[in-house]
């Protein structure tokens, strides 16, 4: 949590469902995002994620439920509540008549704002993400991470509280996800709320605090990193000699252990001290000779593929 | 399927101006559709049937036959430029999404709605000056009542920018927003009265264009050059008053429950 924020909701959604004829893309989604949060919401294609993001921002209609940002009704407050909120969609959306400085000029323009001073903030928006060279072109001339870039200055030009990011980083090189990565986090340190989608685990698990992690339109987890990191805990990885041949002796099989033939290698999930002490004596005791013992700490990715069955 | 309760409310008036702006960009951008078709085609017409074959037709409505086209001429370019103002902005934003960055923005529907209408209205101004400078250099003629001339541009501009409203969000492919004009808006301009007074007609026909919404929208609108008109002026202000509103409720109701722009 940010120190300067109360620890109010950004973003509270409750039993939203989103229906399209017989089809259910979200099925009663809830979730708490407090302010100042980084809020990664994660889920395979299809999972509802993109729908759940409209349905906040205003571009789909809810079925029913609610939906409130910074305490405001998306449907009876809508003005206050869409002025808090930026979104950097997934797909392109720039208007293709205007120069990308325009872009940020009308945009503010359309959430109310004008005069020098939105002038001199889309100046130094352009600036901040290296697109000053290119102010003067339309968005088809920049290259991908730059309009990728662009989503993300155009985003922030209402200078909004909550910054909603659908798979900010899809199709950007390396370098420039790492860019982006440090531009959030500065973002986020200075106070603004922000929710990610994306489809890079590694990249949900090094920026965000919290993670909800949808599926078939519905929270399967909602919890922070830490903790969903946790529940699967680190594993033991003891690598024998020589391979094992047939099944897992039964006291080695009885410690829930897997064996990946390739490396040789058996993986144990419990990590305590004692644990591992009788682990190791076990597997001794069983006549194999052990040639290395490693502990991992689980991915994020583990625990992903754990609760997303498909 | 609860709705966005945001269709009414004047509160974000920047935002108008800056969507009114946005249009207007995007008509000057491609300016060159906007000014010389009417330029052309009203020259060629003037030429061709007013001064040419309109030398051997004898006065209409009190006026030479050149003079008779020139408002029937601005009518059929104010028609077709501010229908396909609103329903090409309207379906590009659809389909390069664009559109979006209104949709998340504090916008009402009627104010999405109006700086469309606004966009069209402007266009359709100096389209309606433009012809009337060429009638005027090529056959003298000027409106006798300005209040009329400017307030019929203005009226069918806003009925033919809400139609197009309409049609921007009904097509699926950009061929449909042709198909209306094809099929629709360029006959019933045709033959509403651009090129004869329907005293000229033969009895059925004449009663069939009772039934052309353009006829009225032309009787009207030429009224302020001839001070003459075919059916009185109220009866033709009431029907295009009427389809106006009409259209207007219709668009505003589309843009509010989001049809086709919030699925």
């Amino acid at each position: 949590m940010n120190g300067s924020h109360s620890g109010e909701s950004a973003l509270r959604v409750t039993n939203l469902v989103k229906r399209y004829g017989d089809f259910v893309a979200v099925d009663g989604v809830s979730l708490d995002v407090a302010d100042g949060d980084f809020f990664g919401f994660l889920g395979p294609n299809g999972a509802g994620k993109t729908t759940t993001i409209n349905a906040i921002v205003g571009l789909a209609t809810l079925t029913s439920g609610t939906i409130e940002i910074f305490g405001h009704d998306i449907v009876r407050e809508w003005r206050a509540a869409r002025r808090l909120v930026g979104l950097a969609p997934q797909e392109y959306n720039f208007d293709r008549y205007l120069s990308i400085r325009d872009v940020l000029i009308y945009q503010a323009g359309y959430y109310g704002l004008r005069g020098a001073a939105v002038r001199r903030r889309a100046d130094d928006l352009l600036e901040r993400f290296d697109l000053h060279t290119k102010a003067g072109d339309t968005f088809m001339r920049l290259s991908g991470g730059m309009k990728r870039r662009l989503s993300l200055a155009r985003a922030m030009i209402h200078e909004p509280q909550l910054l909603i990011l659908d798979e900010p980083t899809a199709g950007v090189d390396v370098e420039l996800r790492i860019e982006l990565w440090d531009l959030l986090r500065e973002l986020n340190a200075s106070g603004t709320t922000i929710i990610l989608t994306t489809h890079y685990l590694e990249e949900a698990e090094s920026l965000c605090r919290n993670i909800a992690i949808v599926e078939g339109g519905k929270v399967v987890a909602m919890e922070s990193t830490e903790k969903l990191l946790g529940r699967r805990g680190s594993t033991l990885h003891v690598t024998l000699e020589s391979p094992i041949g047939g099944l897992l002796p039964a006291s080695i099989a009885a410690r829930k252990a897997a064996y990946d033939a390739t490396t040789r290698t058996l993986l144990f999930p419990e990590t305590s001290p004692k644990a591992v002490a009788a682990i190791l004596g076990d597997v001794q005791a069983e006549g194999f000779t052990i040639e290395d013992v490693n502990f991992a700490r689980s991915s994020l990715q583990d625990v992903f593929l754990d609760l997303v069955k498909h | 399927m609860s709705l966005p309760l945001d269709m009414w409310g004047f509160n974000n008036p920047v935002g108008l101006v800056t969507l009114t702006k946005r249009e207007l960009v995007r008509t000057i951008k491609v300016l060159n559709q906007v000014i010389w078709p009417p330029i052309i085609t009203t020259i060629l017409y003037v030429l061709v049937f007013g001064l040419g074959l309109g030398s051997q037709v004898r006065a209409i409505q009190g006026v030479p036959y050149a003079a008779f086209l020139i408002p029937g001429l601005i009518m059929l370019q104010v028609i077709d430029q501010t229908y396909g103002e609103s329903s090409s902005s309207l379906f590009q934003g659809r389909f390069m999404l664009s559109i979006q960055e209104l949709l998340v923005s504090p916008l009402s529907a009627v104010e999405i709605v109006t700086g469309f209408i606004l966009a069209a209205v402007v266009r359709a101004l100096v389209i309606a000056l433009l012809i009337l400078l060429v009638g005027f250099v090529m056959v003298h003629t000027l409106p006798q009542n300005w209040s009329l001339f400017f307030g019929m541009t203005i009226v069918v501009a806003t009925l033919f920018g809400a139609i197009g409203i309409i049609f921007g969000l009904l097509a699926e492919k950009f061929d449909h927003i042709a198909v209306f004009t094809t099929f629709v808006i360029t006959p019933l301009v045709f033959v509403g009265g651009v090129f004869t007074s329907a005293k000229f007609l033969p009895p059925v026909v004449r009663e069939i264009s009772f039934f052309n919404p353009m006829f009225y929208m032309i009787d009207a609108f030429r009224y302020s050059f001839t001070g003459r008109d075919d059916v009185p002026l109220g009866l033709s202000l009431g029907i295009v008053g009427i389809l106006t509103v009409v259209s207007l409720g219709v668009a505003l109701r589309m843009i509010g429950m989001g049809y086709k722009l919030r699925v």
